[in-house]
Formats: C-alpha cells, structure tokens, sequence
C-alpha cells in the first residue's frame, strides 16, 4: 500500500506528502530518536509522539515511508517545510499508537 | 540517546576529529542540575557552521547529510527544561587560540531526564581510542570530585607508556570505579 492510500484509508491528517507514492511496507513505534535510528526498517510506517525537528533527520535516515505522529500530536511550520524538501511525508492522528498500528496491520 | 554518557562519546569524538590535542569535558551537579561542559583547543567553527550544527541536516561527514550527535544532546538538555549552548573561534581568524566550547544544562528532577549511565566506561573508551589527546574529566557534586587528568598521569608515567596499553586503561578504570563509589554517598 502506497503511503498516500495509507493516509486516505485511515483519515490521518496529511501535514505534508512529497513522495505519495513510497510503499508502506511494516510498522514501527519509537520515541527514543536514537533508537528509532538503529531499527526502524525501509518502508517502515514510523508512529511517534516525539515533534522535534530531528524526526525528519531520522525518518530520512532510516528511510522509513511516513511518520506517523499519533495522540493528537501537532508539528511547526519549519519541521513541514524541512520534511517536504527532503522527502519525508508526515501524517498525523488523534488516536494512539497501538491502535493505529492495529489499523495499519489490517491493511497491509 | 538511552544514556548521556553516549551523547557524551559522541560529542568529545567530534573534539578529536577538529584535531583537539587538549579535551576538557566538566559535569557539574547540584541536586536539581547537571551540566555538561565541553572544551576543546581544536580547529573550531566559523559563525555559520555553529548556527548549522544543530541543525540534524549538516553534518561533516560526506557519507550522509545528516549529522545527529550534537541535535540529539540539545533535544536532551530542552526536554527536560534545560538549555543547549556552543561558542567557537575557528582557527583562521585567531591561530594562537582557537576551540569550542558546548555546553548542556539539564534538569535532573525533569520525568523526561535521560540518566547519565556508564561514565566510566565512556571516559576509558575516549582515552583508548585517543591516547595521544591530553585528557581532562571532572564530574562534581557537592564537595565530591571525581577526576581524571591523561596529561598528569603522562608526567608521571613518562612519554614510552602509551596511555592506552592494557595496564594503564585497566588502572584508569579501576581508579575512576573507586572514586565513583563514594560519589553519590
């Protein structure tokens, strides 16, 4: 599943999308940015709550298809932008985590 | 990072690699604070590249465009309602002085605290991996000291020990284990 079919099935909210068409291949949830670096995986969806800026230093690291801020989490305009011209897409949900990789898991 | 003594690794490693032949790394603590305070005699930075080091997205390195050692310790010290700070003389503009000095002030009651972790084992591997690099560690509290000084250890040993033969690392070890002991008591 493409990460923009991923966004429209789950009614996340789209904060930025500049490869729609990257596959969304597993799921990863992580906080620890550090740690997220070592072990998120290629295509990985990646649910976070964590809004700093070096999310999009990690996401692109670690090539991951979209972040996934959950719990209502909201980013600045500066992680947007950042995030759209270096490729990641960024999607946000009210829901929490888990729940949200339940959803996932159904679809993939 | 799960501990800061790995944000501490990484940071003094970047120290080596402007060519610090002198590394200072001072932790302070009071019951509510920690600071961490890098010093280094190295190539330094210009303004731009200071304003640039925090940004996840540069980095020196020609293998990856980001670079995340120094925006993982400012998130680290923010989290907790710390503060983050570098000031750097490059080289070119002054030959005879010439460093940076990071530093990260953390809340240590903060829930979001990340604790400190392996010291110990952060300094040894520093000085294993850059014997040659004059070494100083201070970690206070309070009246107690712990403290290690390669430049001192060098005037006694004299220049034919290498700092990072099995004996000597061992004894460093060893000894900043047993001034950690009475530490927090």
């Amino acid at each position: 599943m493409t990460a923009n079919s991923l966004a429209e099935k789950l009614k996340l909210e789209v904060v930025c999308c500049p490869c729609p068409e990257k596959e969304v291949s597993g799921v990863y949830i992580g906080d620890l940015l550090s740690w997220v670096m070592g072990r998120a995986k290629e295509g990985d969806a990646w649910l976070t709550i964590m809004s700093n800026i070096n999310i999009v230093a990690v996401a692109s690291l670690a090539d991951t298809a979209a972040v996934i801020l959950t719990e209502g989490v909201t980013v600045d305009e500066k992680i947007t932008e950042t995030a759209a011209a270096k490729g990641v897409n960024i999607f946000t949900s009210n829901k929490p985590s888990y729940e949200t990789a339940v959803e996932i898991s159904e679809l993939i | 990072m799960k501990e800061l003594s790995l944000n501490i690794l990484d940071i003094a490693g970047n120290s080596v690699k402007a060519g610090a032949t002198r590394i200072i790394i001072a932790l302070t603590e009071t019951d509510e604070t920690l600071s961490i305070v890098f010093e280094d005699n190295g190539c330094g930075m210009t303004k731009e590249q200071v304003e640039s080091v925090t940004d996840p997205f540069f980095t020196t390195r020609t293998t990856r465009n980001v670079g995340l050692g120094i925006p993982f310790l400012k998130l680290a010290a923010e989290q907790t309602g710390g503060s983050f700070s570098i000031e750097s003389t490059p080289e070119k503009d002054s030959p005879g002085n010439h460093g940076t000095k990071t530093t990260a002030l953390f809340y240590k009651n903060n829930i979001d605290f990340t604790p400190l972790g392996d010291v110990v084992s952060t300094v040894t591997t520093l000085i294993m991996g850059s014997p040659a690099t004059d070494w100083l560690f201070t970690h206070t509290y309070g009246e107690k000291e712990v403290r290690m000084d390669t430049a001192e250890i060098r005037g006694v040993l004299g220049d034919d020990v290498p700092l990072d033969s099995y004996e000597v690392i061992e004894w460093i070890r060893s000894s900043l284990e047993e001034e950690y002991d009475s530490f927090y008591k």
